[in-house]
């Protein structure tokens, strides 16, 4: 469990705090969703989960360490992995494999343990065969997944995806989308951000965030269908959501927490089913 | 796609020994190489053939790996043949400068001596990928590590720079296609203007490779580097064969001290 208490934050030289009181709780095997308009502190909050920014006022604890103590750190960043936006500031190896074992080495194991992690996580996002491959000679997609493969072989109990599918087109996207599924259903915590909101229509929680506060934390459904309140803060909400939210706006009676298009055909076919006597009255 | 280095991938002894040999016997033999007479380049020059045989490479490998050097062997050749003094050559035809027997001898004697040398270097880069060169100097700048020379930091800088070639080349051809598009060329014109143009590349080059670094320093962090001493996918192992190929070349450099030796001062 990731418990943060009370965290504010304000980054060197600027006057006004980055976040101002954050508390979350983030349960194993969860899968978080991160939502709010650039600059709100998306990206300064998940930093303080894995001890990249100091936590000067408030706590972080992941599974009781703190960040805090120096010697729980690198301990703190093994088990809390981060995944970053562009995958190309992120890979250091100059082929695969040497990239994804650049992480195990840093926690000092033998090369034969290396060895066996680097070919787990390559297998974990399919990767099996890219191993001696140079990184700029594969898709984005491709990179992202390699990225994760190389916080996989620290074996880590949470994975931070800030913004993955940022770069990435359609086919890209539902590659890595796809593997964080698996390695969600894994039991891996997932702390997802993204300006994709059908991408966590399947989260557990999604916590929405605006000027350095979370002003929402809840189911999906909940979430969604607030959909004045995201509107207000510059957020988009799910097409499918929108277009129901618009109906029941021109005087439809339709249900507005809708998130997934099989769910709003279901929806709308209940709904014209149920007019369609009426028109013949006509 | 860019190629990086000159490594030629080959299933050869020559490939599969451990990079420490490969690396040591290419300075003990530069060393020989710069030290050595006529006798001494020719048994090299036999040595490297052997070589070049051993690890599956051809000659277009080997014209390629002179082809930039070319220019060099070429000017280091005249400027021995015009600047020797002694015995003059006489000239053919009239010629206004006088080149001497001696000028023609060292010349000669001196783009052989450097053609070894790329050729032991360019056997060395070509059985050796970029990353078993750099792990192979790590292991061996590690003994320095007590008076302060960080060999894991330095292999790491110099695989990641390897590593970022692509990349920041990639990133040069964007801006220059962005800066084409705001008008500047970079073709035709005053020479000065041409180098303004050069600088536009620049700047935002180096603003970008500055930003990269930051986001990068950030990524290695959250993977746990600094954390300590580090191990890799790859320790470096010395095998039987290695021991063997270094026994052979210590033997090899030996007969050469040694029949030196006898050379001058005859036998003891």
């Amino acid at each position: 469990m990731i418990q943060v208490e009370n965290l504010s934050y304000t980054y060197d030289g600027d006057e006004t705090p980055v976040l101002k009181g954050i508390n979350v709780e983030i349960p194993r095997g969860f899968h978080l969703g991160i939502i709010g308009p650039n600059g709100c502190g998306k990206t300064t909050f998940v930093r303080h989960l894995n001890g990249l920014l100091p936590t000067t006022t408030g706590d972080v604890r992941v599974e009781g360490l703190s960040a805090k103590n120096p010697s729980d750190l690198y301990r703190i960043r093994q088990l809390v992995g981060m995944v970053f936006q562009n995958p190309d500031n992120q890979i250091v190896g100059m082929t695969v494999e040497e990239d994804v074992a650049f992480g195990p080495g840093n926690l000092a194991l033998s090369s034969e343990k290396i060895a066996r992690r680097v070919q787990e996580a390559l297998a974990q996002v399919g990767l099996e065969s890219f191993g001696n491959k140079a990184p700029h000679a594969l898709s984005n997609g491709e990179k992202h997944l390699v990225c994760l493969a190389g916080v996989l072989a620290m074996k880590p109990r949470y994975i931070i995806l800030d913004e993955p599918t940022a770069y990435l087109d359609p086919s890209g996207r539902k590659m890595v989308l796809d593997v964080v599924q698996k390695l969600h259903a894994q039991g891996i915590t997932i702390i997802h951000i993204t300006h994709r909101m059908d991408e966590i229509v399947g989260a557990d929680r999604i916590v929405v965030m605006d000027r350095g506060r979370i002003i929402l934390s809840e189911e999906p459904k909940a979430v969604f269908s607030k959909v004045a309140l995201l509107k207000n803060a510059g957020l988009d909400v799910p097409e499918v959501t929108e277009l129901m939210w618009q109906l029941q706006k021109m005087g439809h009676p339709v249900r507005t927490d809708v998130l997934t298009l099989e769910e709003a055909c279901r929806e709308l076919n209940a709904c014209l089913a149920h007019a369609k006597p009426q028109s013949r009255k006509e | 796609m860019v190629h990086l280095g000159q490594y030629v991938p080959r299933v050869s002894i020559i490939h599969s020994l451990d990079p420490r040999v490969k690396l040591a016997a290419a300075v003990v033999l530069s060393v020989v190489i710069l030290k050595g007479d006529t006798l001494t380049q020719c048994w090299i020059t036999a040595f490297l053939l052997i070589l070049v045989h051993a690890s599956h490479l051809n000659l277009a490998h080997i014209r390629a790996a002179f082809r930039p050097m070319l220019f060099f062997l070429g000017l280091l050749f005249f400027l021995h043949l015009l600047f020797t003094a002694g015995t003059p050559i006489p000239p053919f035809p009239p010629w206004p400068v006088t080149i001497t027997r001696e000028g023609l001898t060292t010349g000669i004697f001196v783009i052989w001596q450097f053609s070894l040398l790329i050729l032991s270097a360019s056997i060395l880069t070509m059985s050796t990928s970029p990353g078993e060169l750099i792990s192979g100097i790590e292991r061996l700048l590690r003994p320095l590590k007590r008076v302060g020379v960080p060999s894991h930091d330095l292999a790491l800088m110099i695989s990641m720079a390897m590593r970022f070639v692509p990349t920041i080349l990639d990133e040069l051809n964007r801006i220059r296609e962005a800066q084409t598009a705001r008008g500047t060329c970079f073709k035709s014109g005053p020479v000065l203007r041409r180098m303004k143009a050069t600088a536009s590349l620049l700047i935002p080059l180096i603003q970008s490779i500055a930003r990269r670094a930051d986001a990068l320093a950030m990524a290695m962090e959250s993977r746990g580097y600094n954390r300590g001493p580090r191990t890799y996918l790859r320790e470096l192992q010395m095998g039987r064969k290695d021991y063997l190929a270094l026994l052979v070349f210590i033997l090899a450099m030996g007969l050469e001290l040694g029949g030196r030796y006898v050379l001058q001062n005859g036998f003891p």
